[in-house]
C-alpha cells in the first residue's frame, strides 16, 4: 500500500519536525530514540518496531498528548510549529504545513467528552478553493468574497461555507463540517452524528415516557380525590347535615 | 397590488430628495415596473440587484447584493441568514435601505465602507473610509503570529505577555486581534494617519481591549521617532501590514480602492520597499537581546528583502522564514534578530 516516507529530525526539544507535504508527525517522548511518524492516512505508526496498525482512539491521543495543553486551546500551534522551525527560503517547496487550519479538526474535537473524537482530515485529501480570480491580491485587491469550498478528495464530500465575513473563519468551520460528514460517510451507524441524534432521540423518548407516567398519575389521583368527595357528600346527606339543597 | 404600490412610492419618494444621487439613475436602475411584481423576498431582492450591478459593471455583483441584503436583514453573511428570511416578503423600509446602500455600490464604494463595518479574525471592527480596509491575507499574518507566541513565550516581564509593537495599524485590524487572543499581551499601534488612529481608538473601545493599547500618533520615517517608542520599555515583536505595493502598480488598482481608501497606506516606493526597510532598520533599536519582525509583503518581496539584509550586516538581522497565503502566494516574512 501507498506509504509515504517522512524525514524526521527531532530538535533540541525531542519535538519531531518535518519536511514533506501532508501527513502529521507527533514526538512524543521526550528521549531521542523514539520518533513517532504516522502515515498520511493516519491509519499507521511508525515506531521502533516498525510500522504496525493503530486504533483511532490511540493516534488521538498520541497525538494529543504531544501538544500542550495551551495548544489544545489555540489549535494549530503546535504541529504547525513542528514544521517550520528550520525552514529557511523555501520558496520552491510547496508549504502545505504553513496553512492554518490543519490540526484544527483533531484538536478541535479532541476535548469531547461523550464519544471517541472524530478521526482528523488529512490536509493532503483535501482541496480547497477560495476566491477566484483574485488578481494580484494582498493590498493590491479588495475582495469580499469569502466563500470556501473544501473538497475531500478520497470520499468526494464537497462543503461550500459563507457563515462568517472571514475566510479564515470559514475555512475553519467548512473543515469542522467536512470532517462530521466524512464521519457519517465511513462509519454510517458508527458515526458520532448519528450516535449522537439516536442518544437525543433516545433521551426524548424517555422524556416523552416520564411525562405521560406522571400525567396519569395525576389522572388517577385526581379521580380519586373527587370520589371521595361525592363519598363525602352522600354521607353527608344522609346524616342530615344541611349540605344539599333539595329540601 | 396596493402594497406593491405602496413599497414603489416609498422608494420613489425616498430617493428624490438623496444628497449626491442624480435622480435620474434611480429610476434607470430599477427595471420596467412590471418586472418589479414579486420583488418582494431578500432572494428576489439579491437576484435583482446582481442584475442590476453586472449591468452597470460593477465587480462581486452577487456577492455585494447579497452582503447589503443580510446586513440589512441582520446577519453577516447571505448564508447565515434564517432560511425563512429568504422567501419572507421585505418591508418598503427594508427594500429602501437596502436600495440607498446598494447607490453605493454603485458608485463602487467598497462593501466593508458601506456597511460600516467588518470582521477580522472573529473581531467586528468599524470601518470608515479612507482608513485602509483589512484584507482576508492578513488574517494569516495574525496566525503566525499567535503560532510563534505559542512557541516561544517571552520573557515574562512585570506585565506579562509580549509587548507587540505594529507599525500602521489602520484600523487597529491587527493589534486588536493579537490582544484578544494573548490575554497577557501589550500593543503600542503607531499610524502616521489621523483618522486611523481615531478609528483604532474607537474600534479598541468597542472591544474593551482600551487598557491594553496604546495607540500613538507617529510617522516611522521621521527621524528619531524610535526615542519615542522606548519609553514602554524593549519590544518583544514588531508586527506590520506596511504600504508595500510597488509604486508603477499604483494606476492599476481599482476603483473601490483609488477612490477610497488611503492610498499613502498603499504606496510603497518604487519596488514597494522604502517603509519595509524603514521597520527594519528601526526593529533592532527597539528589540532588547534578540525579537523578531513579522510583515506582510508582495510575493516579490522575499528575495528583495533578503538581499537587502545582506547589505544591512550591522542590523544583525536575518529572513527566517517565508509563508505563503491562501493563494499560494509569498506574502509573509519572518526577520529575526540574532542574539550573537
Amino acid at each position: 500500500m501507498r506509504m509515504s516516507l517522512w524525514q524526521a529530525r527531532e530538535d533540541a526539544e525531542g519535538v519531531g519536525r518535518m519536511r514533506g507535504h501532508g501527513g502529521w508527525c507527533a514526538g512524543g517522548e521526550k528521549s531521542t530514540q523514539t520518533s513517532l511518524l504516522i502515515s498520511p492516512s493516519c491509519r499507521f505508526l511508525l515506531n521502533v518496531s516498525g510500522w504496525r496498525p493503530v486504533q483511532k482512539q490511540v493516534l488521538l491521543h498520541r497525538l494529543v498528548s504531544a501538544m500542550s495543553t495551551w495548544a489544545l486551546l489555540r489549535f494549530p500551534a503546535p504541529l504547525i510549529r513542528m514544521c517550520s522551525g528550520n525552514w529557511g527560503l523555501g520558496l520552491q517547496e510547496k508549504p502545505a504545513l504553513l496553512f492554518p487550519g490543519m490540526a484544527a479538526t483533531a484538536v478541535q474535537v479532541a476535548g469531547r467528552k461523550d464519544y471517541p473524537a472524530l478521526l482528523p482530515l488529512n490536509e493532503s485529501e483535501l482541496e480547497e478553493q477560495f476566491v477566484k480570480g483574485h488578481g494580484p491580491g494582498g493590498q493590491a485587491t479588495n475582495k469580499t468574497s469569502n466563500c470556501v469550498v473544501l473538497k475531500h478528495v478520497p470520499s468526494g464530500i464537497v462543503v461550500k461555507c459563507h457563515q462568517t465575513r472571514s475566510v479564515d473563519q470559514n475555512r475553519k468551520i467548512a473543515r469542522k463540517i467536512l470532517q462530521e460528514k466524512v464521519d457519517i460517510f465511513y462509519n454510517g451507524e458508527n458515526s458520532r452524528v448519528h450516535k449522537e441524534k439516536l442518544e437525543a432521540g433516545r433521551k426524548k423518548q424517555a422524556k416523552k415516557k416520564r411525562a405521560k407516567e406522571t400525567l396519569e398519575k395525576k389522572k388517577l389521583l385526581k379521580e380519586l380525590w373527587e370520589a371521595s368527595q361525592h363519598v363525602t357528600e352522600e354521607r353527608t346527606g344522609a346524616d342530615g347535615v344541611p349540605g344539599g339543597f333539595r329540601e | 397590488m396596493k402594497l406593491w404600490g405602496r413599497i414603489l412610492w416609498t422608494l420613489l419618494s425616498g430617493s428624490r430628495g438623496r444628497r449626491g444621487v442624480p435622480q435620474g439613475w434611480a429610476l434607470n436602475s430599477w427595471k420596467p415596473l412590471s418586472s418589479l411584481t414579486g420583488l418582494l423576498s431578500a432572494r428576489e431582492v439579491v437576484s435583482h440587484w446582481t442584475q442590476v450591478f453586472e449591468q452597470r459593471g460593477i465587480p462581486e455583483a452577487q456577492e455585494s447584493s447579497e452582503y447589503i441584503v443580510a446586513h440589512v436583514l441582520g446577519a453577516k453573511t447571505f448564508q447565515s441568514l434564517r432560511p425563512v428570511l429568504w422567501t419572507k416578503p421585505l418591508t418598503p423600509k427594508q427594500l429602501q435601505y437596502i436600495q440607498e446602500l446598494c447607490s453605493h455600490r454603485l458608485q463602487r464604494m467598497p462593501v466593508q465602507y458601506i456597511l460600516g463595518e467588518w470582521d477580522f479574525q472573529g473581531l467586528s471592527l468599524k470601518m470608515e473610509p479612507p482608513v485602509f480596509i483589512p484584507r482576508p491575507e492578513t488574517e494569516e499574518l495574525v496566525e503566525w503570529v499567535l503560532e510563534e507566541v505559542a512557541q516561544r513565550p517571552t520573557t515574562v516581564g512585570a506585565q506579562g505577555g509580549p509587548l507587540i509593537l505594529e507599525v500602521g495599524c489602520g484600523s487597529g485590524a491587527i493589534a486588536l486581534s493579537l490582544l484578544n487572543q494573548l490575554p497577557e499581551s501589550q500593543v503600542i499601534a503607531v499610524d502616521k494617519g489621523e483618522a486611523a488612529v481615531r478609528l483604532t481608538h474607537q474600534n479598541a473601545q468597542r472591544l474593551q481591549l482600551q487598557d491594553r493599547i496604546r495607540i500613538v500618533p507617529l510617522d516611522i520615517t521621521s527621524e528619531g521617532c524610535w526615542t519615542h517608542l522606548l519609553s514602554w520599555g524593549p519590544i518583544d515583536l514588531v508586527v506590520s501590514n506596511p504600504p508595500y505595493v510597488f509604486h508603477k502598480d499604483m494606476e492599476q488598482l481599482a476603483p473601490e480602492i483609488c477612490s477610497y481608501e488611503d492610498l499613502v497606506a498603499l504606496d510603497g516606493g518604487e519596488e514597494g520597499m522604502d517603509i519595509i526597510t524603514h521597520i527594519l532598520t528601526l526593529a533592532p533599536r527597539l528589540f532588547n537581546v534578540s525579537g523578531s519582525i513579522f510583515l506582510e509583503v508582495d510575493p516579490r518581496h522575499p528575495e528583495l528583502v533578503s538581499s537587502w539584509l545582506q547589505s544591512r550586516p550591522d542590523l544583525r538581522l536575518s529572513l527566517v522564514a517565508v509563508r505563503k497565503d491562501f493563494c499560494g502566494r509569498p506574502r509573509f516574512l519572518h526577520v529575526r534578530k540574532s542574539a550573537v
